[in-house]
């Protein structure tokens, strides 16, 4: 079998997975079930002596060298391979900036001369992971959390729905909550904060939060003791408690997911909510996927869903894979079979023409017959 | 080693328009332009393993997914870990009578068993029950993924899809030929079919791979979800057994939560690198095979190439003022070198020299005009450093000698000086510069001096067969000063 593998290998370079997180960068081969490696998405800059994140950019310039510095770290120190005449599958969001995209272009094509390069998404990715034809992606990121509704392969764009509720919400609250028990800001960083999420906090049930917004708040969990800071079992219960905030708006994450249900077709609504997959490395934290699951099975009985939402049975996908590494796996698959190869933006004709395509480029979403076509094809 | 602490107070510019200090540059001598770690291609050469200096060839190191086998790093803290060797009692085996005489024999004598165990957090492989091995080296369990068999599945499936996509893509041109010509197709006349053809041709049979969709699960939600543990709400928690996120996405299968299922992680190999210059495909540097070497087959670096500028000392820079600089130069080639102070601007433009030689190489142009790849240009960066001072350049040429190694030893330097020239030792030579700073200037910005160089270089590639290219060249470089800040009055 190995002997086989590396014939394989010989004629095509297994391709290289590439997700570049806001905070951790996931990278590894094709066909493979999980990355070689997750590491944060930062690298050593020699000049200002520290640590650079690579999202932290203010010109196009500046992105161009963190991109080179940070696939230069990932291809040398970690993955060990050429990125030479390689091809490379690009996790994204369906929110990436277009600066973004269209850097990490250049950087690919031009400084790594990588032969081609596979734009996906990465709702229909983890959809791809299920292989079910109708997938609810609630991904809960760094930053955002973004639901899409995945039906065969297809994102329904309209119905994507984005909030601000991702790791660094929780972040933020845990921080908050923790000054405010040890009496003063304690200016922590942020690696700290997220150790110490990732080591105490959890979801609290949907009844214990609302006796805790109650007059008579229940026995707290054990207080933990974290080097000089005490971490209170308060703040281990409500850490995450800013995704569940309803406010007016109907801003919070179940709100998100009713409403991304509600806004897709009518007859795949059912379809949908008995579909739900939840990634993303916010999904690691224990009791999310329960206190999600019990929100979504009240709310929905409650006003505005209640009329237009006939929709009653949720259920929960299983990923194979860790929560963090969902997208990236989907990427894997589908950069190993011959579909990902019909879908790949070759050297040559990026060469050609420099310009990738994008769902909100009316170039590309405009269909051949459509009377503005005549238009847009000048 | 004043290079590797201090900061860089003499930058060259490379050309691609980056700024380095002379140690981080290479030239290239086909070209015979300066290059950088930024303009040029890296390569990966070869791997090996930092622990035990082990080399491995690139398809072994492929197969073991870059991991060296022998080596193993903490899971706790990433120290590397060592095997320690204990003498066990083997149990004994009275009373399992099925296991014979002899082995009752071995069971007398103490045997050696090998555990791993780091000597900086004193994790050891017995802490999370792996068993002692017999062996010294290798043989520790390997773990698979827990998800392995389901994504094989899901490859399998993908595959057979494209597949199948592909053979419906073949029927359906196959059928619009049928439609338009009137010929009987080989198949047809012998009667043999599309699945026998492909059977003889040893091809896996559509029926194969459309049970390869048919067999598929796809995976099914549920409606339950594992809830909180019941007790989390009163249970103590223990910060020393849940492991920390750089623990857990060491080891990105399993990224274990608690410390009891943490497993020794295999090390990870190193790679040499060879350098590549992006316009002529030679090989900047190229490391030794051996991995306790840190030796170069090929080294070109500017280090060695190109004249070296040091600072001896200056005057505080006075806006609109002059001040002395006194300035090093150094030959590191082995050649005599003519070498001349310019302004940046009396760089004269490199001339293109493009004319196809013979038919061949117009054909190849036009061919190569086809596939246009001129939009893919490395990046260039055009910087454009802002000099608040010049360096007032003397009009007249410099000698100087080629580098000597014996004559490290002689003291005395030279004394042929004049109001340039300070002192000359070998290859190395002192000037007395002045330096002339802007009007507009605010006090406390960073003062920077601009000046040019050019210099002789011989070429000591031996020319190929055909052209005899010229072996001196005259070449130019642009150097930045670094002179502290601009005094306030």
């Amino acid at each position: 079998m190995a002997l086989y593998e590396g014939i394989a290998l010989i004629q095509e370079k297994q391709a290289v997975v590439l997700d570049l997180g806001t905070d951790y960068t996931k990278f590894g081969f094709t066909g493979e079930a999980a990355p070689r490696c997750i590491v944060r998405s930062e690298f050593w800059c020699p000049a200002t002596r520290r640590y650079r994140r690579l999202h932290d950019y203010r010109s196009a310039a500046e992105l161009y060298d963190n991109l080179v510095h940070m696939l230069h770290q990932l291809y040398f120190r970690h993955v060990l391979v050429n990125p030479k005449e390689r091809k490379v599958v690009v996790v994204e969001s369906l929110l990436t900036p277009t600066l973004f995209r269209e850097t990490l272009a250049k950087v690919l094509f031009i400084h790594y001369e990588v032969s081609g390069v596979v734009w996906a998404d990465s709702p229909r990715l983890c959809a791809l992971t299920l292989g079910a034809p109708a997938v609810l992606v609630v991904s809960i990121g760094a930053k955002d959390v973004e639901v899409a509704a995945v039906v065969h392969s297809c994102v329904v764009l309209h119905a994507l729905q984005s909030q601000p509720l991702g790791a660094r919400a929780v972040h933020a609250e845990l921080a908050r909550l923790l000054d405010e028990h040890n009496g003063g800001p304690l200016h922590l960083d942020d690696q700290v904060i997220e150790d110490i999420k990732v080591k105490t906090c959890f979801v609290t049930t949907r009844e214990r939060a609302a006796q805790w917004s109650s007059e008579r708040p229940p026995q707290p969990a054990r207080d933990v003791r974290y080097g000089r800071v005490t971490v209170p079992g308060r703040a281990r219960e409500l850490a995450a408690e800013p995704m569940f905030q309803r406010d007016h708006e109907l801003a919070s994450l179940p709100d998100a997911v009713l409403q991304c249900v509600a806004a897709c077709p009518r007859d795949v609504r059912r379809a949908l909510a008995a579909g739900v997959l939840v990634t993303g490395g916010g999904a690691a934290l224990p009791g999310l996927r329960a206190r999600l699951a019990a929100e979504l099975r009240h709310l929905v009985t409650q006003a505005p869903y209640r009329d237009t939402l006939h929709v009653r049975e949720f259920k929960f996908h299983d990923a194979p894979s860790a929560p963090n590494a969902c997208a990236w796996l989907g990427g894997a698959v589908l950069g190993a079979g011959e579909a990902g190869a019909g879908r790949v933006l070759a050297r040559e004709q990026y060469a050609r023409e420099p310009r990738l395509r994008d769902w909100v480029c009316l170039l590309d979403n405009t269909p051949p017959a459509h009377p503005h076509r005549a238009y847009l094809d000048i | 080693m004043a290079y590797l602490t201090q900061p860089d107070y003499v930058k060259y510019i490379c050309s691609c328009g980056q700024l380095k200090p002379i140690t981080s540059l290479y030239f290239c001598r086909h070209c015979l332009k300066i290059r950088c770690g930024f303009c040029i291609c890296h390569e990966v050469d070869s791997h090996y393993c930092a622990n035990c200096l082990e080399n491995m060839p690139s398809s072994e190191a492929r197969l073991k997914k870059n991991r060296c086998s022998s080596c193993f790093d903490c899971p706790s803290c990433f120290h590397t870990l060592s095997t320690r060797a204990t003498m066990a009692q083997p149990r004994q085996v009275v009373q399992d009578p099925a296991a014979g005489g002899d082995t009752k024999v071995e069971s007398k004598q103490p045997k050696k068993m090998y555990y791993l165990s780091c000597f900086n957090c004193r994790w050891t492989s017995r802490d999370v029950g792996i068993p002692d091995q017999p062996v010294a080296s290798g043989g520790w369990p390997e773990r698979t993924n827990p998800h392995a068999a389901r994504v094989n599945q899901l490859l399998e499936y993908y595959k057979a899809i494209a597949l199948q996509e592909k053979q419906e893509k073949i029927e359906r041109e196959r059928k619009k030929f049928n439609i338009r010509g009137k010929y009987i197709t080989l198949t047809d006349k012998t009667g043999l079919t599309g699945a026998m053809a492909r059977n003889i041709a040893g091809l896996p049979s559509s029926e194969s791979s459309s049970s390869a969709i048919a067999s598929f699960v796809p995976s099914q939600a549920k409606e339950e979800v594992e809830e909180l543990p019941e007790d989390i709400f009163t249970k103590e928690v223990n910060l020393n057994q849940i492991t920390s996120m750089p623990q857990r996405l060491a080891s990105p299968e399993w990224q274990p939560p608690s410390v009891s299922r943490l497993h020794p992680l295999a090390k990870l190999l190193s790679v040499k690198r060879s350098q590549r210059c992006r316009a002529c495909d030679h090989n900047l540097t190229k490391p030794e095979y051996n991995p306790g070497s840190i030796k170069f087959k090929i080294e070109l670096l500017a280090y060695y190439h190109v004249p070296e500028v040091k600072i001896i000392s200056h005057e505080p820079v006075k806006p609109g003022g002059k001040s002395a600089l006194l300035l090093k130069l150094t030959n590191p080639t082995g050649h005599e070198m003519q070498l001349r102070l310019l302004q940046p601007e009396d760089i004269p433009p490199p001339e293109e020299k493009e004319e196809p030689k013979s038919i061949e190489k117009s054909l190849e142009r036009s061919l190569n005009l086809e596939k246009d790849t001129s939009s893919l240009k490395p990046m260039e960066v055009v910087c454009s450093p802002t000099a608040t001072s010049r360096v007032r350049a003397p009009d007249a040429t410099l000698t100087l000698a080629q580098r000597d190694d014996a004559a490290e030893y002689d003291d005395d330097a030279q004394h042929d000086t004049n109001d340039i020239i300070m002192w000359r030792k070998s290859n190395k030579l002192a000037l007395r510069l002045e330096v002339v700073t802007d009007e507009g200037v605010a006090g406390g910005a960073p003062a920077v001096a601009m000046v040019a160089l050019q210099y002789s270089y011989r070429n000591t590639v031996p020319p190929a067969a055909a052209a005899a290219q010229p072996r001196d060249h005259t070449l130019y470089t642009t150097v930045l000063l670094d002179l502290g800040t601009v005094s306030s009055n």
